[in-house]
């Protein structure tokens, strides 16, 4: 292995000082001069005709400088089927529908205005169950359509099912069900937005997504009758995101309708309670499972159905099946596959991308059946996935190539560090269980949209500093950090050489967003480019590059450095030649010498990288990523019978990554992912009754905290992708994938009982202990 | 009515009128512009807002703020010392990698000082019990537990911050 | 937020006689962390909040003669640190050392959660169990009362207006006694409890025979409760696993546990039966 200077570092992440000292300014420390606080009035019905708005008192409340309604703007309609117009009129389809909006000059008079609406309903029959809501005689949501079913046509078949399950050995089959959890960033969502007096308009958002963001807003411009606006979005520092800020969403287009309105800025703003409400949180599934295998434990088959809870509007929720086809066809070897999911409107709440983005719902049912399946032939759960681990080279029934794939080295691992062997065969502690799961995510970008590509302009400054502009977005998870090793690594600079710009869509190039981990593969190598060519021109200026200069006894001195490019070297703010070390000029005074000449020039260099993949097809195949990251968890707990509690004894991540640009920050990707996916599978649930959430507080949202203690062991395994910059596959996603699946599987091993629902409460899990008893 | 309070913060003294209904969030963020303390919630289930009064770790975002009169107050903004050297808290928290999107950072660091001051060499499970109070989303925890033990190894040893895990 | 005055007495009298003076628009307020929240979600809008924190006295921990005194607006966080409490009252550790956050616990006072009165009760449970009696002053003068008896109902206690809480008596507890409390919780930080339980044994000289026990919980009913058929079982038997079995299902049958978001009823009756036994072992345990 080559000495790298920053890639492999454990260097900390680039922005933590200001951080540590308060000074980073998040969306909710911004404030622009003029600015006026916008609040929104919601629904107070899941289901209703809107018979009456009066906002005449509102209005003329003093420090109110505008309140709108559907009727007072044009009707921008968004989400990916465009079902949702900003503002509702007619009738109501959630708590979540908002109503009317005011901008007053501080946010207590504006929550005054709010209640000063008057807004008469006429209740209609709500539906709060998906599948009730498939019946003929359920309530109809969208009443231009004929019924509450989405015409998406979520399908995918590889080879016979049928056939398959006739031939096979042994069949296991259940359902599952997973709900509603939301993403709980620190930093609730926010943005401002402001109208210049031509038209044109800037938002200063926490956004993953700043150059669709652009496009949405023009889109809404155009509707506004400004086809010609200009938009800049400005990111200021963004506390979490976990998909939360991948769409562009209603109280971001009334922010910038009020803007409009009145002419000055506008900031909204959600309290934590809001958050709660009124944001979309991660795709719910009631998944029906059944997977075969033969005699030898290699399986045969996979067939998957699944109804989608679709809330009242569409986001992106409803493309999570695109994803869960990933572990559905691709997650060990299985040579016939079927899959199909309904999505089906209810007078719920909706979901939007959240990290995973359908890969751990679907994963919780593949690997708990995988178990239940290992089970029914006899055969170890850990030996039965090592029989059907993927394998470098394979192309799967997706069409998926997988190029590196450590996912054996993954299950090893586990297996060490759990001792599976020896605690499999010794004798059995009381209540005490290990299991696992394992895991395919996408780990060379993704092609969900047409274009998976990012942009990167390096500029060499005089004094040998180096700006990188990306596209891409850094939420907390250190894209700016590893995108600058590699610079560095690349340029041969030092790493506090490379400074990072990413916050301004009026000088950064374009990118599709900080989504399907990508941003290492995609960013990285748009990165690596840049800095390659930047590098290039660099040594091509400093080939044969003469330094002259009079010592203090006034001798003269020269250095002449090669004449050939390739025998030259950039290290330490030096450029070299590398057959005579010992002549060496700063490379400040190279960078100086470009244009402090005629005929001068700048040191810049510009690369987009779009990744070899391919968008899925009409029958959803296609290798949507350039490289696969796998993984697998292991865990051992204690289950306390009488009351039902899970304790972790020890938890096993093993993830194959390509390589860790940072392992330090790679680690935190992992424990944080892991602490989402073991909230997910034993504590956190939104509860929804009839539709309104019930537990809008971290009080009864049951997040962990610092004394939930997971005793956990993060081990990068490295398969070194030559697709990906220095090897590396993403990262940001994978950690929380099979967490819930090796805790329901530890689960059977402890006391022989499956919970087939998320969260495993001690509720759940004492009544299955109950009934088991019974039998 | 108004009222006249004066009281220190960050070793320096302030006097100022208050509203009687502020709360120390609001004093700090709106009327001092002082925006390293964090609104996480409001109703003291999170810690973003985490200040010291008198050396004890509070939420701002439920102290009323004319009951500052006379106590001392720490936010963020004062750990650094003047000269712009950090205390081995922020230190810690940088090297150790517990620092992601950072929003939880300030009101965590600050409940960690009031720990490592009255109990400068605390176990695994006094810190997990210190910081209980204080929600993270993206770290796990795990980094944070590793920089707050970092940081009472460099101020037990006034020596080297203990280095990271081997390259 | 709602606007209001925030008045500063210094002393008893003068906090009573502010609040007296402004009515029914008028609310005592001692750490804050149930009034602010309260105002906050527009549950109450007082115009004025009378402020205890600079009231002198009212928060020492005095143990003398086997007798407890606890002022009412002792902090969570002292009676946590208390030497006193942390070797004589492990029952109270139990209690306050899971309730909220450091934060928290730093300014509410254990007199302010008593008062708040909700069936949660991690700090009333605990002290009802020990028998406490608990002082009164008001406009009217002083009484005492056993704390079981201040609650009528969920946030009703029989405080009249303008009524303060002074402190918390607990008296000498018989030779060979031990008590436990425990907080049920999805997590391990940050919890209302799902229910609460706490038990108090006192033993004969063979240390197996239960001479009195009392069973506190906490929301299993409208406010807190003593679960006083499974005190029955246990009173003058030797202690068995049958007998706390017995005793764990006479108090799961006799508690009024409800659903809720926070959990299910079955679930909670259940878990009595389960902790009492837990917690009277544990309380055994204490004793000798």
């Amino acid at each position: 292995m080559e000495t790298l200077s920053s890639v492999g570092k454990r260097i900390p992440k680039r922005d933590a000082v200001d951080k540590v000292t308060g000074r980073a300014a998040y969306i909710q420390d911004l404030k622009v001069p003029g600015m006026l606080y916008g609040k929104i009035l919601r629904s107070k019905y899941p289901h209703a005709r809107i018979v009456r708005i009066d906002t005449s008192k509102a209005k003329k409340l003093l420090g109110v400088r505008a309140v709108i309604t559907a009727e007072d703007v044009p009707q921008i309609r968004y989400g990916f089927i465009k079902d949702q117009p900003v503002l509702k009129s007619g009738k109501v389809r959630s708590y979540r529908d908002e109503l009317a909006a005011v901008a007053a000059i501080d946010p207590e008079i504006a929550e005054e205005a709010l209640h000063l609406i008057e807004v008469e309903y006429e209740a209609l029959p709500g539906v709060f169950d998906p599948i009730e809501a498939m019946k003929p005689d359920a309530p109809l949501i969208h009443e231009e359509n004929k019924g509450n079913i989405l015409k998406i046509p979520w399908k995918l078949v590889a080879g016979d099912v049928e056939e398959a399950r006739k031939n096979s050995a042994f069949v296991a089959e259940d359902r599952f069900e997973v709900t509603w959890v939301t993403h709980c960033c620190l930093g609730t969502e926010g943005i401002i937005a402001d109208f210049d007096l031509r038209n044109n308009l800037t938002t200063y958002r926490n956004t993953q997504i700043p150059s669709l963001a652009q496009r949405d807003y023009k889109d809404a411009l155009k509707v506004m009758g400004l086809p010609d606006a200009k938009v800049r979005i400005i990111k200021p520092t963004i506390g979490g995101g976990f998909g939360s800020k991948l769409d562009t969403y209603g109280f971001e287009y009334i922010a910038i309708l009020l803007a409009y309105v009145t002419r000055k800025p506008v900031k909204i703003q959600k309290t934590r309670e809001e958050e709660f409400r009124y944001t979309s949180t991660r795709q719910p599934a009631i998944v029906q499972i059944a997977q075969g295998c033969d005699k030898e434990g290699k399986l045969t088959f996979r067939d998957i159905s699944m109804i989608l809870d679709n809330g009242a509007y569409t986001s992106w929720g409803a493309t999570t099946p695109s994803v869960m086809m990933m572990p559905i066809s691709s997650l060990y070897k299985v040579p016939n596959v079927r899959y199909e999911a309904k999505c089906v409107y209810t007078n719920n709440t909706w979901s939007q991308a959240m990290r995973g983005y359908g890969n751990p719902q679907a994963t919780f049912a593949i690997e708990s059946n995988m178990e239940q399946l290992a089970e029914a032939s006899g055969i170890d759960p850990l030996e039965f996935r090592m029989r059907n681990a993927n394998e470098p080279g394979e192309v799967t029934p997706q069409r998926f190539k997988i190029t590196t794939c450590g996912l054996k080295e993954c299950i090893q691992e586990v297996s060490k560090r759990l001792d599976w062997a020896n605690k499999k065969k010794g004798p059995k502690v009381e209540g005490r269980g290990i299991g696992m799961a394992c895991l395919i995510h996408v780990g060379g970008g993704a092609r969900v949209y047409k274009s998976d590509g990012c942009g990167t302009i390096v500029k060499v400054d005089d004094f040998g500093a180096v700006d990188v502009f990306t596209g891409s977005t850094d939420m907390g998870q250190g894209a700016d950090t590893v995108i600058a090793q590699m610079v560095a690594e690349e340029m041969g600079v030092l790493c506090e050489d490379v400074n990072i710009l990413d916050r301004d869509t009026d000088v950064c190039p374009w990118d599709v967003g900080a989504h399907a981990s990508r941003t290492t593969f995609v960013a990285g190598n748009s990165a690596v480019l840049a800095a390659r060519r930047v590098k290039e021109r660099i040594l091509n200026i400093a080939a044969g590059f003469v330094d002259r200069w009079k010592d203090k006894q006034g001798n003269k001195h020269e250095i002449k450095l090669d004449t050939d490019p390739k025998n030259l070297t950039i290290k330490e703010r030096m450029v070299y030649s590398v057959k005579e070390p010992e002549k060496k000029i700063a490379l400040s005074k190279i960078l100086r010498g470009a244009h402090y000449e005629k005929d001068g020039t700048m040191i810049m260099a510009e690369a987009f990288y779009d990744p070899d993949n391919e968008n899925l097809d009409r029958e959803f195949k296609g290798n949507l990523s350039k490289a696969y990251a796998y993984g697998a968890h292991g865990v051992e707990i204690q289950v306390d019978k009488e009351t039902g509690k899970i304790k972790i004894l020890k938890y096993v991540a093993a993830h194959d990554v390509g390589r860790a640009i940072n392992p330090m920050l790679l680690e935190g990707q992992v424990y944080g992912g892991t602490a989402m996916g073991v909230g997910y599978a034993l504590t956190e649930r939104l509860i929804l009754e009839k539709g309104e959430v019930m537990n809008p507080n971290f009080r009864d949202y049951k997040m962990l905290t610092a004394k939930d203690v997971i005793p956990i062991e993060a081990v990068i395994i490295e398969t070194n992708d030559e697709a990906g910059p220095f090897g590396a596959k993403g990262i940001g996603e994978p950690g929380l994938v099979p967490s819930a699946p090796a805790i329901a599987n530890a689960l059977y091993d402890a006391i022989g009982v499956r919970i087939k629902e998320l969260p495993m409460t001690p509720e759940r899990v004492l009544k299955a202990i109950k009934e088991k008893e019974k039998k | 009515m108004k009222k006249e309070i004066s009281f220190v913060l960050n070793g320096n003294r302030m006097e100022m009128e208050v509203d009687p209904f502020w709360t120390l969030l609001e004093l700090l963020r709106e009327e001092l512009e002082m925006t390293g303390t964090k609104y996480g919630c409001g109703s003291g289930e999170c810690g973003a807002c985490t200040v010291l009064v008198n050396g004890k770790a509070v939420n701002a975002c439920l102290f009323p703020a004319v009951e500052i009169d006379g106590a001392s107050v720490t936010t963020i903004e004062g750990l650094a010392k003047g000269s712009g050297e950090l205390h081995p808290l922020q230190t810690a928290f940088i090297e150790q990698g517990a620092v992601q999107c950072g929003y939880c950072t300030p009101g965590m660091i600050m409940s960690a000082k009031a720990l490592l001051d009255e109990n400068p060499n605390p176990t695994e499970d006094e810190i997990r019990h210190a910081l209980a109070g204080n929600f993270c989303r993206c770290t796990g925890y795990v980094q944070i537990i590793d920089a707050v033990k970092a940081a009472s190894h460099a101020i037990t040893t006034k020596g080297e911050m203990r280095p990271r895990k081997a390259e | 937020m709602s606007k209001f005055e925030y008045l500063m007495p210094s002393t008893i009298d003068e906090a009573i006689s502010l609040l007296v003076s402004r009515g029914e628009r008028a609310k005592f307020i001692a750490g804050g962390t149930d009034v602010m929240v309260k105002i906050k979600e527009g549950k109450i809008t007082p115009h004025y909040l009378v402020s205890l924190r600079r009231v002198q006295g009212l928060d020492q921990v005095t143990y003398k003669d086997g007798e407890l005194r606890i002022g009412a607006l002792a902090t969570h966080r002292m009676l946590e640190l208390s030497p006193v409490i942390r070797k004589e009252f492990p029952i109270l550790i139990d209690a306050v050392t899971n309730i909220g956050s450091v934060q928290i616990r730093n300014v509410a006072t254990i007199g302010g959660n008593i008062v708040n009165a909700v069936p949660s009760a991690d700090g009333a449970i605990p002290l009802i169990t020990l028998g406490a009696q608990v002082r009164i002053r008001g406009p009217k003068g002083e009484r005492s009362m056993a704390l079981e008896d201040l609650y009528i109902g969920p946030g009703q206690t029989l405080l009249e207006p303008g009524e303060i809480l002074l402190e918390f008596v607990i008296p000498k507890l018989p030779p060979r006694t031990g008590a436990a409390y425990v907080k049920h919780t999805r997590r391990e930080a940050m919890e209302l409890p799902l229910l609460g339980v706490a038990v108090l044994m006192s033993l004969a000289e063979d240390m197996t025979t239960c001479t009195a026990a009392r069973i506190g919980l906490g929301v299993l009913a409208p406010t807190p409760m003593r679960a006083r058929n499974g005190e029955a079982i246990l009173k003058g038997q030797k202690v068995t696993e049958e007998v706390l079995h017995k005793a764990g299902k006479a108090a799961a049958e006799e508690c009024k546990a409800r659903d809720s978001i926070r959990g299910e009823a079955w679930y909670r009756r259940e878990m009595v039966e389960v902790l009492v036994p837990r917690m009277a072992r544990l309380a055994m345990e204490r004793a000798r």
